[in-house]
């Protein structure tokens, strides 16, 4: 019995006496349960399956703290109606937008944050971590944490601009549809499902071994394959609202499809339009990064987390855990996206349970 | 009963014309080739004749619609022409991986249906405590994360560390079965938590869906115990839901298989498809984009007819 363990558990049942003093039944709960999980956990894992928890538990907390902090600060600097909104927000969605925030500032001022070029070889290869290099060097000798700061303007970068156009084309072509019905729905309809039932990272392989891995071709390629989801919301959203009475009304006034479309159809869809970029984004995020993984994506030596997690992965063997840093950077800003999605699906919606 | 029959016939023509455009599709994609394919696999260093010669082989002299019948007349009985590296049989390199893909992907399958599907029932029957947001987070950041940071982490902690599973899985002929399961168990593993996170969420979905239906409140309101509930009332309604959830996953599979044999050098159908990309040996491209395409595709039908079979409503169309 070390001292670790006899304060691990003092104040794990301590906290859970004062949580049941105070009637705070949860939080009783989650406290009792750890404590019980802790005492399973430590008997098999000894000291460092308790230290484990700890860690996480800690982490936990941090992550938490951070994201009340961060919810009350964009409470404070918004404006009244939007504080309002984002006071109702949960943690998880506090916490999304504070990892999409830093993730912005990591990919805006890249340059001035790494501390060397994302190209630029200044030691040997796999070089261990040193006062110089945070997290050491990769295969060639270039200064790992340098990269993945790069990495999150370079790989973010590609897979908002391939978002932004296949949301672009998705729902212009879907509001066009919805205007004007007949053949043109009928054919884009059909067009949407063809793209939709060959799976995306087939179609995506299929399409880079004809045209080649160029920057212009990945975004073009994804934005045509996730564009069909996009068009699919758009068509249902919009065909709601056309059959609407002042829909009737604008039409009559002698308005074009045009001002139909951005005065009308528009303003009145834009709830779950704003929810579906950020799935989109995520799926985008996610088969950009396999397909760098693949060595298909960003060709070196721009820096890339999909690419850096293959040219690394020999360390993986050694039991090191710097290859993984730029596939969890992925795996947070996706999970992050998804919570902050979540709560606006939540709102727009009013869905309960 | 001659409705039903009906009703899946019609479903199953429309799957064969989805097959039949996709395969167009993936056909006369290549012929959007800048240039000539021959000139493409030659490069820089092709003459006029070595470039003739290779037309001659490839028969790309003939019309592009007598190429793509000669083609799909062969891809049905699995033969899919000569690999423009190797020039060997493209079927006979693909068989053997087919199969080995397969066998992941059934491996996984079997282990995640069953687990999903239950977790999926439990948490939807939590739902609103403590263990459900829990599973909800889990089952987020499973989906979110990629495959390949789910496969080396597996690595990471089961293999490198413990020592437990061997972390590439090189098969071999003559293998017992025990032994197959152990060296794989890693790429299945990796399938098995993203396909899990996926289904259980749509199986959670459905069944909230379903216990918020006023039938089930009538149920309850007289005073049925709550498995009675579930498993009287519930679960039949559940199934198509749960088939249509089981299938749509297991179309996911497919996507998953890529990247997850190319993390654990498994010798499947996905590591010969990226490797082929890389090389752009188009021939191998087409049939393994032929063959991924046909499974996603009779999923899909497999999980709309298994929704017509099971809900009556739905062979009533109004």
């Amino acid at each position: 019995m070390s001292v670790f363990v006899i304060g691990y558990y003092t104040i794990l049942i301590a906290a859970s006496c004062l949580a049941v003093y105070f009637e705070r039944r949860r939080v009783f709960m989650l406290l009792f349960s750890l404590t019980l999980v802790s005492f399973v956990a430590g008997i098999i894992g000894g000291v460092g399956a308790l230290r484990t928890i700890t860690t996480l538990a800690a982490v936990l907390s941090l992550a938490a703290g951070v994201s009340y902090a961060f919810k009350e600060f964009l409470v404070q600097i918004a404006r009244p109606g939007l504080a309002r909104e984002l006071r109702t927000a949960p943690l998880t969605a506090a916490f999304g937008m504070f990892v999409i925030f830093t993730y912005a500032i990591a990919g805006i001022f890249a340059p001035w944050i790494a501390p060397h070029g994302q190209a630029e070889v200044i030691s040997t290869s796999f070089a261990p971590p040193d006062a110089n290099m945070l997290l050491g060097a990769d295969q060639l000798g270039r200064d790992i944490f340098s990269r993945i700061i790069y990495g999150a303007r370079n790989t973010v970068g590609l897979a908002l601009a391939a978002t932004i156009l296949a949301f672009v084309m998705g729902a212009f072509a879907g509001l066009l549809a919805a205007v004007k019905g007949g053949w043109f729905d009928q054919f884009m309809g059909r067009f949407a499902d063809v793209i939709m039932s060959v799976p995306s990272l087939i179609f995506a392989l299929l399409m880079l071994s004809i045209f080649g891995t160029n920057l212009f071709v990945i975004v073009v390629v994804v934005a045509v394959i996730y564009s069909p989801r996009v068009f699919r919301l758009t068509r249902a959203v919009a065909g709601n609202v056309v059959v609407m009475d002042y829909i009737e009304a604008a039409k009559l006034r002698g308005e074009g499809d045009w001002y139909l479309i951005r005065r009308e159809i528009l303003p009145n869809s834009t709830a779950p339009l704003v929810a579906e970029f950020g799935l989109e984004f995520c799926f985008v995020f996610l088969l950009i990064a396999g397909l760098s993984f693949l060595g298909l994506g960003i060709q070196p030596p721009t820096a890339d987390w999909g690419s850096m997690v293959r040219e690394n992965a020999t360390l993986i063997s050694f039991g090191d855990v710097t290859p993984l840093i730029p596939a969890a950077a992925i795996a947070l800003l996706t999970v992050a996206v998804n919570f902050v999605v979540d709560w606006m699906l939540f709102r727009s919606s009013g869905l309960k349970g | 009963m001659s409705d039903i029959f009906k009703l899946v016939m019609k479903r199953l023509g429309l799957g064969l014309v989805t097959l039949l455009v996709v395969s167009i599709l993936i056909f006369f994609a290549v012929e959007l080739l800048p240039g000539d394919i021959a000139q493409a696999v030659l490069g820089q260093g092709a003459t006029e004749e070595t470039v003739a010669t290779l037309r001659e082989r490839m028969g790309l002299n003939d019309p592009a619609i007598v190429r793509y019948l000669d083609w799909l007349g062969g891809a049905v009985r699995g033969d899919f022409g000569v690999s423009l590296i190797s020039g060997g049989s493209v079927g006979d390199a693909i068989t053997q991986r087919f199969l080995n893909t397969l066998f992941l992907a059934t491996y996984a399958a079997v282990i995640a249906v069953p687990f999903a599907i239950v977790l999926g029932v439990l948490v939807a029957l939590m739902r609103d405590t403590l263990f459900d947001r829990a599973a909800n987070i889990l089952t987020l950041t499973s989906i979110s994360s990629p495959e390949f940071f789910l496969g080396y982490v597996l690595i990471l902690y089961l293999s490198v560390k413990t020592g437990w599973f061997p972390a590439i899985s090189s098969l071999s002929a003559g293998m017992s079965f025990g032994e197959l399961l152990e060296r794989t168990f890693l790429p299945a593993l990796t399938l098995v938590l993203v396909v899990t996170a996926h289904m259980m969420r749509m199986t959670r979905a459905a069944i909230i869906n379903l216990l918020a239906s006023p039938y089930i409140e009538m149920a309850r309101l007289k005073g049925m115990p709550p498995w009675k509930v579930i498993v009287k009332h519930a679960l039949p309604n559940a199934w198509a839901p749960i088939i249509n959830v089981v299938a749509l996953n297991l179309a996911y599979l497919i996507t998953g298989v890529v990247l997850v044999e190319v993390v654990f050098v498994y010798p499947g159908i996905g590591q010969l498809l990226v490797d082929a990309v890389a090389k752009r040996d188009f021939p191998i491209v087409q049939a393994c984009c032929l063959i991924f395409a046909a499974t996603f595709i009779l999923l899909n039908l497999a999980a709309d007819v298994g929704s017509i079979l099971t809900n009556p409503r739905l062979r009533h169309p109004k």
